[in-house]
């Protein structure tokens, strides 16, 4: 599924200097896989996902999603990839304001080459439990509302990965659970997970952790999930 | 088609953010309006004076001939010309130019005394030719006008105009009544058709016609005339018509260089064209007037949308990460522009009409609605909206998804 081999990212900071956020990181991830990527803050735990869902290019190395070297590619067919195989889970949501939980569910159906089936998008709506919101503002929601409309959102165009970063981050424990318990669900149903955390609780949902710090990968180990694993509390 | 489901997305943005799309096309309907205003008014005043024009010299294919040299202002009458324009001047060059049709021959005088029984007024008197109704494309609205043989034979008939029909025959028909014209009786056989203002703006309806050797002879016994009015065959050889018509004037009267003309030609097509110059000059201010007040709406919408671009950052970034193309961000936003350019531009269409309605009574212009104004108008709300929305939309689809979504 995931194929990445050398993957290095350099940023220049306005004063000529050169800033390595990624180092030659490999690691390849088998469809249906669900792994956690763990770091300090500015280990390059968020190039290494922006590079994974196709919002960002490596600087070096390759990088094959679903069989496809997307190394190369340019800014039209990058979209047409994350239009089609990759579904996004952001710790704020992100969902669009003064639009309603289902245009908003709509929304990759608008960039894809199908035509918006509101069908499906009230279907999506239902499987995250919030039939009955449908017609609401994201103002109106909940957290832990907006976060379902979102994982609907990231699922609608029935993508082969998706990547969530910090998705419990801005939610109370309970309703994290219920989001990762909606996560999980996803995976045993044979899709593959990247997830971006902080959070021990969260991570140990995932089969394998890879771990990264100043850039470069330090531990890539598999695990035994745990879900509902308690700790002292939320997020560190 | 993707591209209509992102005109959907533009049009709902649209909606959603209803005070700023408001703001938005207001600075648009201002310059609509005011070009559809401007435009219509400079339009309008210069088919107005064309038409005032008009009314007063009738055709545009003649030649008119003053008696006297130099420039006479206003309508000359016996009392004011010399005596050098005669009677056969007028045969002469009926005869004796090709490039001279027919003649009508004038002899006027204004505020004559006229009576009808206990009523009276005092309009202008024109003795004219049989032909001067066809040569200023004018006409007789009942019974006759008369004819060459009339003339001939100084019969007593006349031919009144609106005004005097007005104050003398009030409730009555006044065909076949005898009116005193300085105390000499004239049937009446036609009324003349009305011809409303003339350039001053005083009516060209306070008028009698008689024929003009009864004029002469039984009226203000002068042998001279006040004016004549030469068709000419080829309305685009005005010039040189007029040019053949001095020199025939000179040769009969005996003047010689150094000597000056006695008489004035002068051409209405000239003539017209110059007021036309003229006001097509302020035409042109009142229209850039207006463009600079589009411009203006044009610049309220790219710095409206610039600021819109810096607010919705995150929606641009959610766009980018569910599969949007920098092209179809550049897309939605010029859409956005040039939807509300056009919103703009019609509510500005429909202001400047009422606009229109409001000025041209106000002012007491003619009505004169023309569509081109309001067409251009459309169209350049378009172009506007599409020039001054293609920098937001570039400076849209260059919002870096990463750096969006991470704030």
């Amino acid at each position: 599924m995931i194929e990445v081999e050398n993957i290095s990212k350099k940023y220049s900071r306005g004063t000529g200097v050169v800033v390595d956020a990624l180092k030659e990181a490999s690691f390849r991830v088998a469809p249906g896989g669900f792994v956690v990527i763990r770091g300090p803050s500015g280990s390059g735990k968020s190039t290494l996902l922006n590079i994974l869902g196709c919002l960002d290019r490596p600087s070096a190395g390759s990088y094959r999603l679903d069989g496809e070297d997307v190394s190369g590619y340019n800014d039209n067919r990058l979209s047409r990839v994350r239009n089609a195989k990759i579904g996004f889970v952001f710790q704020s949501f992100n969902l669009l304001p003064r639009t309603t939980a289902l245009e908003n569910v709509e929304l990759p159906m608008v960039y894809g080459d199908g035509h918006v089936d509101r069908k499906r998008a009230l279907s999506a709506l239902d499987r995250v439990g919030l039939t009955a919101r449908a017609h609401h503002y994201g103002t109106e929601l909940s957290g832990g509302e907006q976060q379902r409309v979102a994982i609907a959102r990231a699922l609608i165009n029935h993508p082969v990965l998706i990547l969530a970063d910090e998705p419990t981050g801005n939610l109370d424990l309970s309703v994290g659970r219920e989001v990762m318990r909606l996560l999980s669900d996803l995976h045993r149903e044979g899709r593959t997970i990247v997830l971006v955390t902080h959070d021990d609780a969260i991570a140990a949902y995932a089969e394998r952790e890879i771990v990264l710090r100043d850039g470069a990968i330090v531990s890539d180990r598999v695990q035994a999930p745990q879900p509902e694993l308690q700790t002292t509390g939320g997020s560190q | 088609m993707k591209a209509a489901r992102i005109t959907a997305q533009a049009l709902r943005t649209m909606c959603r953010y209803r005070l700023r799309t408001i703001l938005m096309m207001l600075g648009v309907l201002a310059g609509i309006a005011s070009l559809a205003i401007l435009t219509s008014i400079g339009e309008s005043t210069k088919r107005d004076t064309l038409q005032r024009f008009k009314n007063m010299m009738g055709t545009f294919d003649t030649v008119i001939v003053r008696p006297g040299g130099g420039r006479s202002r206003g309508m000359p009458t016996l009392v004011t010309v010399p005596p050098t324009l005669r009677f056969d001047d007028a045969e002469a060059i009926a005869t004796r130019l090709p490039e001279i049709k027919a003649v009508a021959k004038l002899q006027n005088a204004f505020d004559i005394d006229v009576k009808y029984r206990e009523r009276s007024t005092a309009p202008a008197i024109f003795g004219v030719s049989d032909n001067w109704l066809a040569l200023r494309s004018e006409d007789v609205r009942e019974g006759a006008f008369f004819t060459a043989e009339q003339d001939r034979a100084l019969a007593r008939v006349a031919v009144i105009g609106a005004d005097v029909r007005r104050d003398l025959f009030p409730g009555e028909d006044p065909l076949g009544k005898t009116i005193r014209v300085a105390g000499v009786p004239f049937e009446i056989i036609g009324l003349l058709r009305s011809r409303g203002a003339g350039p001053a703006g005083a009516s060209l309806d306070n008028i009698i016609l008689i024929p003009v050797n009864t004029a002469a002879r039984r009226l203000f016994n002068r042998d001279f005339l006040t004016m004549l009015i030469a068709q000419v065959n080829d309305p685009e050889q005005g010039a040189e018509a007029a040019k053949a018509v001095s020199s025939l004037l000179r040769e009969r009267h005996h003047i010689r260089p150094p000597a000056l003309d006695d008489f004035t030609v002068t051409n209405p097509a000239a003539a017209m064209a110059q007021v036309t110059r003229a006001r097509s000059t302020l035409t042109r201010i009142l229209t850039g007037v207006a463009i600079l007040a589009l411009l203006i709406g044009g610049i309220v919408i790219m710095s409206l949308m610039s600021i819109s671009v810096s607010d919705r950052q995150k929606e641009i970034g959610v766009r980018r990460s569910v599969g949007a193309a920098r092209g179809e961000i550049v897309l939605q936003f010029l859409l956005e522009a040039v939807v509300v350019a056009a919103a703009g531009g019609v509510a500005g269409v429909l202001v400047g009409w009422g606009g229109l309605e409001v000025v041209t009574r106000w002012q007491q212009l003619p009505r004169v609605l023309l569509w081109q104004p309001f067409v251009v108008a459309m169209a350049m709300s378009l172009i506007v909206g599409t020039v001054f929305g293609i920098y937001p939309a570039w400076k849209a689809s260059r919002v870096d998804p990463v750096e969006a979504l991470r704030s």
